[in-house]
């Protein structure tokens, strides 16, 4: 068998550009998926039944359902269902967005639970508001124990972008594998595109030890 | 809207066939990252230390690859290096177990670990080998802690097992893939399809939240 590993470098410009759109996925569902998490966490602990109910079914929903049937129940079922016609890059950050933002809500209530009550009923008593306590002594405490679990998911995240190369959005898994079925390269391709993934991945999964080391929460 | 559920009766057992293979890929794969993961991470505790940086390497790099990638190269590449053609589910039987098995056994290094090193040193005092130590001191207390992590493992790998789909593995994932396809009703077969994993994993999450509560205290020393 011989090996042609010219091919790697042929398509240098196409891997760059689906690394590129890898990118832009994981950052892009991070920004939405954070607000998302906080939005959905706030209202699992609000009095109100309906909004604390409502963002518990999304959530269990969305953490019991494997995210390459959501990303590929999005693509078909999403524009026949609500009219939208998002283009597939749109649609896989709606189906990684729902997902991160499920996992990203449980860390953040479990962030804003290990902050004692005694604390917030401190706040009270010294005449804070509701949002003004959250805003200034529970949160900037409950990122700190959050900032580990938000990495961990980030990497995940990052993993999980390479499900959307089956709707054909063309990010590094699904360049590497068209790349693959032009040139009939099957193994150099395929080797290329683990190695792109392990050379950006395994610096970032060193980094999530590090800050959890550095940062995560200690008996 | 009307809803047209026909096709998915009319592929029940198609669709029951690919279920079947599901759950059988999820248990053969827990089953096997238990053993392979167990290994590496008690080799990686206790075993001689220039075997321990190839696993930790290993462990490293398969957390830092989707599993999607482990999953294609299993199937497409490595015949090409070994000559060995495996069938789709055997080669997602390996892929996943070889990427579970990493998480596996950072689950078991983390339990070890979690057992203070003061009750290793009390057992040799007491005249305990190593070996004996490690059998009836440190892992029946670490095994109770590894429990809720293992519960996850189930979870985490019957949501894997549908991305084996992407290597036409016939299990549930693909199989509403080709009815939804064929029958031009994605709707109804998604939905389908949503309800039978949410049935399936809700129950596992939930259990393994239970076992969590009921079992935190035992794991104290």
């Amino acid at each position: 068998m011989r090996f042609d590993w010219s091919v790697v470098w042929h398509n240098a410009g196409a891997l760059a550009e689906g690394v590129e759109l890898t990118l832009l996925l994981a950052v892009t569902t991070m920004v939405i998926s954070i607000p998302g998490g906080i939005i959905l966490a706030l209202m699992r602990l609000s009095n109100v039944r309906a909004l604390s109910a409502a963002s518990a079914a999304f959530v269990e929903l969305f953490r019991n359902l494997p995210l390459i049937l959501v990303v590929y129940t999005a693509y078909y079922v999403m524009p026949v269902t609500t009219g939208l016609n998002l283009s597939a890059l749109a649609t896989g950050i709606v189906a990684l967005s729902l997902n991160v933002s499920a996992y990203n809500s449980e860390t953040f209530r479990a962030g804003i639970a290990s902050i004692r009550k005694g604390q917030t009923e401190a706040a009270y008593a010294l005449g804070m508001g509701r949002w003004q306590t959250l805003k200034e002594i529970v949160l900037p405490q409950a990122i700190r124990r959050v900032l580990p679990v938000l990495a961990s998911t980030w990497v995940s995240l990052f993993k999980d972008t390479s499900l959307v190369s089956v709707i054909s959005v063309g990010e590094l898994a699904y360049t590497s594998m068209r790349i693959r079925a032009q040139t009939f390269r099957v193994l150099e391709m395929l080797t290329a595109m683990a190695a792109i993934y392990w050379l950006l991945g395994y610096p970032q999964a060193k980094l999530v030890d590090w800050i959890n080391r550095r940062y995560g929460v200690k008996e | 809207m009307d809803l047209d559920f026909t096709p998915v009766l009319d592929s029940l057992w198609y669709l029951l066939g690919g279920l079947e293979l599901t759950l059988a890929l999820s248990v053969l794969t827990v089953a096997c990252s238990l053993l392979l993961g167990g290994a590496l991470g008690l080799a990686r505790c206790y075993g001689p230390a220039w075997l321990r940086w190839p696993i930790v390497f290993y462990i490293d790099s398969m957390r830092a690859v989707p599993v999607l990638v482990v999953l294609v190269w299993s199937y497409f590449a490595l015949p090409i290096v070994t000559g060995w053609v495996l069938p789709p589910f055997w080669a997602a039987l390996v892929a996943l177990s070889a990427h579970i098995s990493a998480y596996v056994a950072e689950i078991v290094r983390a339990g070890v670990t979690s057992i203070r090193v003061g009750q290793t040193r009390a057992a040799f005092a007491l005249g305990m080998s190593r070996r004996q130590t490690v059998r009836t001191i440190v892992l029946p207390q670490a095994i109770v802690r590894m429990l809720p992590a293992f519960g996850s493992i189930l979870s985490i790998t019957i949501k894997d097992t549908a991305i084996a789909a992407v290597i036409a593995v016939p299990e549930y994932m693909n199989r509403s893939q080709t009815v939804a396809g064929q029958s031009f009703h994605p709707l109804e077969v998604c939905t389908v399809a949503m309800a039978v994993y949410f049935v399936i994993l809700f129950p596992v999450t939930r259990v393994v939240d239970m076992v969590y509560v009921r079992l935190a205290h035992l794991g104290r020393s």
